[in-house]
């Protein structure tokens, strides 16, 4: 009797699929504990996405292509999050080529497997976040029961181009660039997308304040044809039999350039792909050390304070790995630098926010408490790594805990990170109309950054690299960085309060003394772990 | 059944293999020696496809190497020296995947993998029930072989494949080779455990920096150039003289 084989494009999706499922390293994990579906890998995320899709329930009574628009622009910009952050470690896996890439699968069917659990993935939560507007928007100013299935297909369609975006995006980049520099190259382009992406985020609720009132004013404009979500949120419109000239024209630019971008970057494209995948394979001799670059490190970790933190021969040598890291492996970047760019862009949006002559207190203030929070967020990333076996080392070395490896990596983070940006931002705040006056409000921020820095190895021991990165996709890590990322908005709030009062300093030094407090309890903490045992 | 003709990788300005040209009969087990960086794993990547010849050309079962990468990754086998495998499958998901790319219907890729395991003397039950990371260095060895062996390739490239076995399934592998050698499988065997490829191999290969340094039988090889092991023609060959000293100063550094 023959048997029905699945074709290979399937099969692949169900290998991916699983992989997503249980993560790529086995290590704690039990087969039959493992989740079974992505809701019950991804509840706390697709919670923390419903909770937010709530917003809709603004835009009660309101046109329906504005909620369209609202819930397509945010949609985009959280799928474009999770694609841009994801795309990378899964389009390109060192292990994985050796594992297929001298089997008989097509590159262009191993790329539309791994595409299609994104996909996948990506419809959960656009379901998640839309689920509120589905019904909200029947119950707008001439909204029917239609507008829930014409939602849905402009959400799938909205999920397929910015997956294919991503991926087009990449192949773009490899056909311009070449493989020999795909490390940095994937890196910027992640970076580069959530860059976009926040900036993006900062625009929609602008956009959406000044049309709430005249949305039919803005339909028929020029630049409004260059927003992607005004092309979906057409689509629900002609779907609803709701739609004029203008929005016809939006909707067929939507599905015009979603096909386009598909059979580019599934078609024509496919080749820079393979090519990609085979550069994973390629042993290319090192290029000689920017020996320059090196030695200023040194240099640097040769002044105080690094000099003084860095007396512990472990501590400098975790110091170098982290560095090394940081600098020069793929994934490493990978996570980091796109993880940390909404936190870095922040700062900006901040100071440039209210476009007025002069920059306000309250800008000042929430950058410089966005900037002591990126060593927190920086040791939390830091602490996965596609080599976190060879992390078992750390265990080998006659040392009872992590604390010494923990405190290498907050000078890692320090010197590679903080100073740089401290300096960035304290230039900016100069340079700009009325930043001189308000310089002191960068303070509050800087004063809570080694208590934020402590804090990620007090709590879940953050020993750089020794996390499978599957472990970086927890829901619940999301939401406790989250709260910390609010928490940071606390502190410069008090002090701004504090300032108009005239009682900054007291303020400053009662900040001081607290910090110093936490600090000395959160060390204490650390010193005083010790190594779990291996699972 | 594998021909090179001037097979040559650059990987910008250094060259990995440096055209490479030779012949390999069916039933044959050719060992590919060579000391680190010689271009031994370059060389089986590209003949397995994973790597595109930078000039040159390779024929694997009639299959041009360039002109149908497809057709030559459908008959060759390869265990690659790295053992990855997806770890978070278990050993029969992994195999049963593995055989379905290949085309091999559900019943007898398992008939198959029943084969392969009551040989390395795995039992089926850690097979269905461990995931992959929780194997052991050997185990995971045995699923790497038999996921390169299922589809019942006609040509098969080794490198490395005795790390991590045990001696019991090491001996059973040896025999294994020579059992698919005599049923007319072309087998390439990279490796740096010498004695086991001058007792295996029925013609060995050194290369160095990319080239052809001697290409013969073991027994003739040490012959001809008036050595007294593969061993010793291995090191005189690559670099490897005076290792003996060498060893002494290394143990110096750590006299007081």
């Amino acid at each position: 009797m023959n048997e029905q084989l699945p074709p290979a494009s399937k099969l692949l999706q169900k290998l991916y699929l699983t992989l997503f499922l249980r993560g790529r390293s086995s290590r704690g994990l039990k087969k039959d504990e493992a989740p079974k579906s992505v809701a019950s890998k991804l509840k706390g995320t697709l919670a923390i996405y419903l909770l937010s899709g709530l917003l809709a329930l603004t835009f009660i009574g309101q046109p329906p292509f504005l909620l369209s628009l609202y819930l397509h622009g945010m949609t985009l910009l959280f799928l474009g999050m999770f694609v841009a952050t994801t795309a990378g470690e899964i389009l390109f896996n060192k292990d994985e080529s050796e594992i297929l890439l001298h089997r008989p699968v097509d590159p262009k069917t191993l790329l539309w497997a791994k595409v299609a659990v994104l996909l996948k993935i990506s419809l959960w939560m656009a379901c998640a976040f839309n689920l509120v507007g589905l019904f909200v928007g029947t119950m707008g100013d001439g909204g029917t029961w239609v507008f829930i299935p014409a939602h849905l297909l402009s959400t799938g369609i909205s999920a397929i181009f910015c997956a294919s975006s991503v991926v087009l995006l990449y192949q773009i980049c490899l056909r311009w660039f070449g493989q020999e520099r795909l490390d940095s190259l994937m890196t910027m382009t992640q970076v580069v997308l959530m860059i976009v992406l926040v900036a993006g985020s900062q625009m929609v609720p602008h956009i959406m304040r000044g049309m709430k009132d005249s949305a039919s004013g803005f339909v028929g404009e020029w630049w409004i044809f260059l927003l992607p979500p005004a092309w979906f949120a057409s689509i629900d419109q002609v779907l609803s039999g709701t739609a004029g000239r203008p929005i016809w024209g939006m909707a067929l630019l939507g599905v015009g350039v979603t096909i386009t971008v598909v059979l580019l970057a599934f078609g024509r494209m496919a080749r820079f792909y393979h090519e990609g995948l085979q550069s994973m394979n390629e042993s290319r001799p090192s290029k000689p050390r920017k020996i320059a670059k090196r030695r200023l490190i040194e240099r640097l970790a040769d002044l105080p304070p690094f000099s003084w933190m860095l007396r512990d021969p472990i501590t400098r040598a975790t110091f170098g790995l982290t560095v090394a890291y940081m600098l020069r492996d793929r994934d490493t970047k990978l996570r980091l630098y796109p993880g940390m760019a909404p936190i870095i862009m922040m700062p900006a949006v901040f100071l440039f926010q209210g476009g007025s002559d002069s920059i306000s207190d309250f800008g000042v203030a929430i950058a410089g408490g966005y900037l002591g929070l990126v060593p927190l967020l920086a040791l939390n990333l830091l602490q996965y790594s596609q080599s976190w076996q060879a992390a078992d080392i750390y265990r080998v070395a006659p040392v009872t805990g992590p604390a010494p490896f923990i405190h290498g990596a907050i000078q890692a983070v320090g010197l590679i990170l903080v100073v740089p940006g401290a300096v960035i931002l304290t230039t900016a705040v100069l340079l700009l109309p009325g930043g001189v006056e308000n310089i002191e409000l960068l303070l509050p921020g800087l004063i809570a950054m080694p208590v934020y820095a402590l804090i990620p190895g007090a709590i879940e021991k953050a020993v750089p690299l020794s996390k499978p990165t599957e472990e970086a996709k927890s829901g619940a890590r999301g939401g406790l960085m989250f709260l910390f990322m609010m928490s940071a908005l606390i502190v410069p709030s008090i002090a701004i309060a504090a300032q108009k009062f005239g009682y900054l300093v007291p303020f400053l030094a009662i900040e001081a003394l607290a910090a110093g407090g936490v600090g000395w309890f959160l060390n204490r903490t650390i010193s005083r772990k010790k190594w779990d045992a291996l699972e | 059944m594998i021909a090179l003709h001037q097979l040559t990788k650059r990987f910008g300005l250094q060259t990995a293999v440096n055209n490479l040209s030779f012949e390999i009969p069916a039933g044959q087990i050719v060992g590919l020696l060579g000391p680190n960086g010689a271009g031994k794993s370059t060389t089986l990547k590209m003949l397995t496809g994973m790597l595109t010849p930078t000039s040159g050309s390779a024929t694997i079962c009639g299959h041009d190497l360039l002109e149908d990468p497809m057709a030559v990754k459908r008959v060759v086998g390869f265990v690659p020296d790295s053992g990855a495998v997806f770890e978070s499958l278990s050993g029969l998901e992994y195999l049963e995947m593995i055989a379905a790319l290949y085309g091999i219907p559900a019943n007898a890729a398992r008939e198959r993998i029943r084969q392969f395991i009551a040989f390395f003397d795995l039992s089926f039950e850690t097979l269905t029930d461990k995931l992959l990371g929780a194997y052991s260095k050997g185990m995971r060895r045995k699923v790497v072989i038999t996921a390169a062996l299922l589809h019942n390739p006609p040509v098969v490239f080794f490198d490395e494949p005795l790390d991590g076995l045990d001696a019991n399934a090491a001996v059973g592998f040896k025999a294994l080779i020579q059992t698919l050698a005599k049923e007319g499988k072309a087998i390439v065997y990279s490796s740096h455990i010498l004695d086991v490829v001058e007792r295996v191999c029925d013609r060995v290969i050194i290369i160095d920096q990319g080239v052809v340094k001697v290409d013969g039988k073991p027994a003739d090889l040490v012959a001809e150039h008036e050595t007294i092991s593969l061993e010793r023609l291995f090191t005189s060959l690559t670099g490897g003289d005076d290792l003996e000293r060498k060893a002494e100063d290394f143990a110096k550094t750590f006299r007081s």
